[in-house]
């Protein structure tokens, strides 16, 4: 079995054997890990002005940085940011990945239309038009969500380059959500639904994103129907165990990695963090281990490669779901 | 119900032209502009902070109340100017040197100035050394820092010792917060205080100034 297909019977809550499946939204300490610089903070500003052969270069050393990630930390998807992202040259870097690859990794790209927690300078301006023009605000969320689809349909005229979209739209601080329910019931939710059945319909997998306390509007997002919900923010006060109770038998769960603590605990309590996370997370399946947001810029590899080391260790499933007894 | 009331409840529903019209319409019967400020707009802007400190509230109800907060303030300001009515305390806010978010840092901002606090923004990327200056330069009670990353938060070590090594510490409170900052690690870098939401951040800065 690829790596790609345990990824994907975990997003179906699957059995699966051996390793829970591991990937990162993105893995930035690629200087550090491969001496290369990670392809989005890479600046192509004479892009058009390249010619063929040196944009392919390019395309595959930014392929090299994402399979070799994949490779070193035996993650079973990859998360393609495209840079600079014109549409020819994203469905090429998926094409190299592919070709240098075969299916063995899963490949998600971004595609979350749907409003997020606004800027400082625009939230008051963004606020007040969601209450004095809640029509104008609707059919422009309308209008990016029929953007995001057709660019999923052209990326369907290319089958089995791309298995799923991540949605990255953050809609949650650690205390609260930004949009109250209701608000998230008016604005967000219908375009959050019509996107990800959407992309169903064409064959993608969905994992809906959003950092921060989710809890109050968690309901709404998973009768939006995503495969999989990433982050479970520990720093915004989500409990894994209480999300898979609630939500278990209808969407799989993904990281839940304490990140702060990963920046500022001790080892100690970093390990026990993680270890905690195998345990709640394996238990009846469909987990997918991560951190809670990302390994950004400033992390410690050290802390990640510490991670790594129990999830190689102890992300064993025994053979009824949640840890194998010889892994803990 | 009073026109005081009426201020308040249009406030809270964020109705910012009515607040205006109200407003008006208070100094035209004589009610006196401080009155007006801490009976009506101050008053709302209160429930508002209390409400979303019980997550009864969200922030754009938050935002669209602080914006009829200002509607009102900005027609008062004349009359208070005259009246000599004065700030409560002033803060310097800021986010970190490094970190460039700052919905957080602007959301206590308005909370702040929804008690009757001067606040002056110095944006984001804010090294110590710019909010030493600034606190000096407006005479400020408070520094309040804020931090979205891990990685940045460390440099609210470097603003508490700068006021220390200034000889400020008892005139300079520092305030911090941000998604990952804790009450722990405020503790362990010997700021003032650590509010975990921006309700709570403006009721701490106005009892530091009380």
């Amino acid at each position: 079995m690829t790596e790609r297909e345990r990824f994907i019977r975990a997003l179906k809550r699957q059995p699966i054997e051996g390793h829970v499946p591991t990937f990162e939204l993105v893995f930035f300490l690629t200087m550090e890990v491969l001496g290369k610089v990670h392809p989005s903070h890479r600046q192509y500003s004479q892009w058009n002005q390249m010619s063929v052969k040196e944009r392919e270069l390019q395309l595959q050393d930014m392929a090299t940085c994402f399979i070799d990630i994949a490779k070193k930390y035996h993650h079973s998807a990859i998360f393609v940011h495209p840079n600079p992202g014109k549409p020819d040259d994203t469905i090429r870097l998926l094409e190299i990945i592919r070709e240098r690859t075969g299916d063995e990794y899963y490949t998600m790209m971004h595609g979350d239309p749907t409003y997020s927690i606004p800027d400082g300078d625009t939230m008051l301006d963004f606020t007040t038009a969601l209450y004095e023009e809640p029509e104008r605000m609707k059919a422009q969320s309308h209008e990016r969500t029929q953007r995001a689809l057709e660019w999923a349909e052209q990326l369907s005229h290319h089958p089995g380059l791309l298995d799923g979209f991540t949605l990255c739209s953050d809609y949650c601080f650690n205390t609260n959500p930004f949009f109250s329910p209701a608000m998230f019931s008016e604005f967000i939710a219908p375009d959050l639904k019509a996107v990800i059945d959407g992309y169903r319909s064409m064959g993608y997998y969905t994992i809906k994103h959003t950092d921060g306390n989710i809890m109050p509007i968690v309901d709404q997002m998973v009768q939006c129907g995503p495969d999989a919900l990433h982050s479970l923010d520990p720093q915004g006060g989500v409990d894994l165990s209480e999300v898979k109770r609630l939500y278990g038998d209808k969407v799989a769960l993904v990281g839940n990695v304490n990140c702060g603590l990963l920046q500022t605990g001790t080892d100690e309590e970093c390990a026990a963090d993680v270890r905690r996370c195998l345990r709640q997370g394996m238990e009846g399946w469909g987990y997918i281990f991560s951190t809670s947001n990302c390994v950004y810029t400033g992390m410690d590899l050290e802390r990640y490669n510490m991670m790594m080391k129990i999830w190689w260790e102890e992300g064993i499933y025994g053979p009824n779901g949640g840890q194998a007894v010889n892994a803990k | 119900m009073s026109i005081l009331e009426d201020i308040s409840l249009m406030l809270q529903q964020g109705k910012a032209p009515k607040v205006k019209q109200l407003v008006t319409q208070a100094l035209e019967e004589k009610i006196a502009p401080q009155t007006i400020l801490e009976e009506g707009l101050l008053s709302g802007m209160s429930v508002i902070g209390e409400k979303f400190k019980n997550n009864e509230v969200y922030v754009p109800e938050v935002l669209i109340a602080a914006r009829a907060m200002n509607a009102g303030v900005a027609i008062l300001k004349p009359y208070l100017v005259e009246e000599g009515v004065e700030e409560k305390g002033t803060v310097v806010i800021g986010t970190v040197k490094g970190d460039l978010h700052d919905i957080g840092k602007n959301l206590v901002k308005m909370m702040m100035e929804g008690k009757g606090l001067k606040v002056i923004d110095l944006g984001v990327d804010v090294s110590a050394a710019q909010y030493l200056e600034a606190a000096k330069e407006n005479n400020a009670n408070i520094i309040a820092c804020s931090a979205l990353l891990t990685t940045t938060m460390n440099e609210m070590k470097n603003v508490v010792t700068a006021v220390k090594e200034a000889g400020l510490q008892d005139k300079i409170k520092v305030m911090i917060g941000g998604a990952p900052v804790t009450q722990s690690f405020c503790d362990s870098i010997g700021a003032d205080s650590y509010t975990p939401d921006a309700a709570t951040a403006a009721d701490v800065a106005l009892s530091f100034c009380q």
